[in-house]
């Protein structure tokens, strides 16, 4: 295995007028892996927490929490994940001790970073405008002490060749190149050290798409070539469609599906994963597609439970409602839609976590009624659990939502809903 | 019918000081009414500075030496054009500001009220220190005043009685648009269809709040000088000078109009499908996240009921998810709004969605311009062709660039600016520039490959 991540969480400190409030949980409890000389696409939307997972993985970032472990054999891997399941920490600890990125000094990584690298996403800013480009490629083999400084500058022209560029190009700057062949520049310096693992994090979003074209297929060839395994961070789903074998799906900080590339691609079975696919628009077809409402979630207050659950299409029960949800969305029915009903006068608030006061009616006949009614097209209506009466007011209960855990499906993937959980108490009418 | 915009053989050129930038080189261009027509093309190939040379908002730089800009029989870009046939190589741009001022001041009838344009990046087209509301109510007080002079006078004649007679009108013809129009022409209410039609359409209330919401459109409270103020800015159709003029006047008239231009900025962010509009006209942009923002900017350009609309990367600073929100919107007021589109974009499959016709631009020249489908599936020119399948699609399919750069406009290549990276070039595209050749019915291809078929 060349690297695999358990836990993995990233939480930024929001700074208060003096110490720090809140966090901002780009990244929480995620899961990866990549195989010897396999490529891994990690797909998302912006804010979702993928150039994150990305930085934490080679400790450009050091993550809150999680364990990253590098370039570590089967055997071992099988023995750590056995040692995991049972809780033992020593084991843990002594596997981890040895492969994990984690717990190593920073002189310590030195020597590791010759091993993996990372291709940044613009390449207008990654590269240094006042060095040639036979220093910005020698630079992390002199870094790292690969090789010696003479080496290095006959290895810049041998990597500007491979990567397309004619070898008078090391005298000159990076304002002399156009977008693509900056990209190609970023792509030699972060192979120049022979690196068994690359990030790359959006490295043709900034590019047209005839070069988008030309990248992709050189960091194929290079994939191909050395068996480098990569793992490509991008928005873009065809690009991952295109390198990838594997393909893990970000949502809000946390993966929501992974699995073989094909299988995900052609057939999602996360709710989210669907509605993405369905919303990329593919030449030649017209299509029918779920558009999703609202935007996504601020990650400082993420959503209870399912981070997805407030946008999702077929959400139910126990998906995470909080009554704050549940009260704009009544508060929405009562005083609009069914105000010819209600009238005037009908209050609607929060009490305590899980329940809801309707002031001024008691007929909770009515509201059930609404509910029943109204919850296949407002979701969160079906958080509701049961409608009671007061002497003045309607009490209105809800469900208390479960976390969704990453559930194996059918074909060998994962998925983070609770749709997929075996003998689950979910509803047939939801499925 | 006659087209609603015409471009032919135009030219921009940038005047800088590493040389001549010859942005655009001949563009020919029809848009028909009610038309939705893309215009593709790598970044620096000159559809953003055709969009904004349409709406005479180039830099003082640009030179325009020859072509047209045909709306409404009226040529758009005659003044500069003049200008530099008359100066030729002497440009100066000092001189040249002189002239674009004069066109803005001719543009001003057309610009924003005729033909509007949604900007690339909402972040930077709004005004961050400004509310929501303010921006959209602003750009309806600044080109048409008198559209919003006439919602706030038909309110205040609207007798409780005409309203009552209004709400049993919609609920018999189902809001029917031209039985509500002519209702508001004969009593002599014009103005009130558009918010009672609102108000019908909107789907989030019940109906017994609608009804309600329609008869508060009675009666709206005045006193004597804002009811002179209206009175003359309906008959005048702009604010007279002695309105614009007079300090405590002008606060007067910029208080009243710019109230109701807040509410036709609620009403027109509802019927693009944001909800809580009350709330989010007082918000400041950086409170809005990316998709909300783009939905501003194309109320803005919606507000004067335009008949032309220039949107340029609508979808390029937002997600997939958002994006695909973006388009359904495009795709449903363009049927609901009666008027063309002119839609930018560097992504086909967004323009595959939204548009009857493509264009492919390169190099400063439409290359192919067809409906939609034929370009797609049976793309002429090598360009296009090429472009296409360099596009990763989700199945995976092999991709291929296109060789080299795209040329550097401070010198476009001889002939057919294509020619270095075409893999078809031959002698004659190195040395004429190919005309636009009919090919079918309705495509168009510049490519001599395809002379004398």
């Amino acid at each position: 295995m060349m690297i695999a991540a358990y836990g993995l969480s990233k939480f930024f400190p929001i700074r208060g007028a003096f110490r720090s409030t809140a966090s901002l949980k780009a990244v929480d409890d995620v899961g990866l892996k990549i195989q010897n000389e396999q490529v891994v696409g990690l797909v998302g939307e912006s804010g979702s927490g993928k150039s994150t997972v990305g930085r934490c993985l080679i400790r450009l970032l050091n993550p809150t929490d999680g364990e990253v472990l590098f370039d570590i054999p089967d055997s071992e891997l099988a023995e750590y994940e056995k040692a995991r399941a049972a809780a033992a920490t020593e084991r843990l600890d002594a596997i981890a001790d040895r492969f994990s990125l984690l717990r190593r000094s920073s002189s310590e990584l030195r020597p590791l970073r010759r091993l993996a690298n990372i291709v940044f996403q613009d390449p207008y800013s990654s590269l240094n405008p006042r060095m040639r480009l036979a220093d910005i490629i020698s630079e992390p083999m002199l870094s790292t002490q690969f090789c010696s400084r003479a080496e290095a500058g006959i290895r810049a022209r041998e990597l500007l060749h491979e990567v397309g560029l004619p070898g008078f190009f090391e005298d000159r700057y990076p304002h002399e190149l156009s977008g693509g062949q900056r990209q190609r520049v970023a792509i030699a310096r972060a192979i120049s050290t022979n690196p068994k693992l690359l990030i790359l994090d959006e490295p043709t979003s900034a590019l047209d798409v005839s070069v988008q074209a030309q990248i992709l297929n050189l960091l194929r060839g290079l994939q191909q070539k050395y068996g480098i395994s990569m793992l490509l961070i991008t928005h873009n789903i065809a690009v991952v469609a295109y390198l990838a074998e594997y393909v893990y799906v970000m949502y809000a900080g946390k993966i929501m599906e992974w699995g073989d590339k094909r299988k995900v691609l052609r057939d999602p079975q996360h709710p989210y994963t669907k509605a993405l696919m369905s919303s990329v628009p593919v030449i030649g077809e017209t299509m029918t597609r779920t558009v999703l409402r609202g935007d996504p979630p601020n990650l400082v207050v993420p959503p209870l439970a399912c981070r997805f659950h407030p946008r999702c299409p077929v959400a139910f029960e126990v998906c995470g409602w909080s009554a704050d949800e549940v009260v704009e969305d009544l508060e929405y029915l009562l005083a609009g839609k069914y105000y010819g009903t209600f009238g005037d006068g009908v209050h609607v608030a929060t009490e305590g976590d899980r329940t809801i006061v309707v002031q001024g009616t008691t007929d909770a006949q009515r509201i059930s009624e609404l509910v029943a009614r109204e919850q296949e097209e407002i979701r969160s209506l079906k958080g509701i659990k049961a409608v009671d009466v007061t002497a003045d007011a309607t009490l209105i209960r809800l469900h208390e939502p479960i976390e969704p855990d990453m559930y194996p499906s059918t074909d060998g993937r994962e998925v983070k809903c609770l749709l997929f959980r075996t003998g689950a108490l979910v509803p047939a009418a939801t499925l | 019918m006659s087209d609603a915009l015409e471009i032919r053989d135009l030219h921009v050129r940038f005047h800088t000081r590493r040389g001549l930038y010859r942005a655009l080189n001949g563009v020919n261009l029809r848009l028909a009414r009610g038309e939705v027509l893309g215009i593709a093309g790598e970044s620096g190939c000159g559809k953003t500075t055709m969009g904004l040379g349409v709406m005479s908002l180039l830099p003082r730089n640009a030179s325009y030496p020859q072509g047209q800009v045909v709306f409404d029989n009226k040529d758009l870009v005659n003044l500069p054009r003049e200008y530099s046939e008359q100066v030729g190589d002497r440009f100066s741009p000092k001189q040249n500001e002189r002239i674009l001022r004069r066109v803005s001041k001719a543009m001003a009838p057309i610009r924003g009220r005729r033909i509007s344009m949604v900007f690339q990046e909402p972040m930077t087209s709004l005004n961050p220190v400004l509310p929501i509301g303010f921006q959209v109510g602003e750009s309806i007080y600044v080109h048409d005043p008198a559209q919003l002079a006439r919602r706030v006078l038909a309110r205040s004649k609207a007798t409780p009685e005409l309203t009552r007679e209004l709400v049993s009108l919609l609920a018999a013809t189902h809001g029917d648009e031209t039985s509500v129009r002519k209702f508001a022409a004969e009593h002599d209410l014009a103005g009130i269809e558009e918010q009672a039609l609102f108000v019908w359409s909107r789907g989030d209330i019940h109906i017994s709040r609608k009804e309600k919401a329609i008869r508060a459109l009675s009666g709206q409270p005045m006193n004597f000088v804002e009811r002179w103020i209206i009175d003359t800015v309906v008959r005048a159709r702009s604010i007279p000078w002695y309105l614009s003029r007079i300090p405590i006047l002008s606060r007067i008239v910029r208080r009243v109009l710019m109230r109701e231009g807040n509410r036709k900025a609620r009403e027109l962010l509802t019927s693009l499908g944001i909800h809580h509009a009350e709330r989010v006209v007082r918000m400041f942009p950086h409170e809005l996240s990316g998709g909300m923002r783009q939905r501003v900017v194309i109320a803005i350009a919606l507000a004067n009921n335009p008949e032309i609309v220039i949107m340029d990367e609508p979808t390029s600073a937002v997600d997939v998810t958002v994006q695909a929100q973006i388009l359904e919107l495009v795709k449903r007021i363009r049927t609901s709004v009666s008027a063309s589109f002119i839609v930018i974009s560097h992504d086909l499959a967004v323009l595959a969605e939204v548009c009857d016709r493509i264009a492919i631009m390169y190099a400063g020249r439409i290359v192919e311009v067809a409906p939609t489908d034929e370009i797609l599936h049976k793309p002429l020119h090598p360009y296009t062709q090429m472009l296409i399948s360099a596009i990763p699609t989700l199945e995976g399919k092999p991709v291929e660039g296109i060789q080299g750069d795209v040329p550097d406009m401070r010198a476009v290549p001889s002939g057919c600016a294509f020619h270095p990276r075409c893999p078809f070039a031959f002698e004659k595209c190195r040395e004429v520039i190919p005309t636009d050749l009919p090919h079918g019915s309705d495509q168009l291809v510049a490519c001599w490959l395809y002379e004398g078929k």
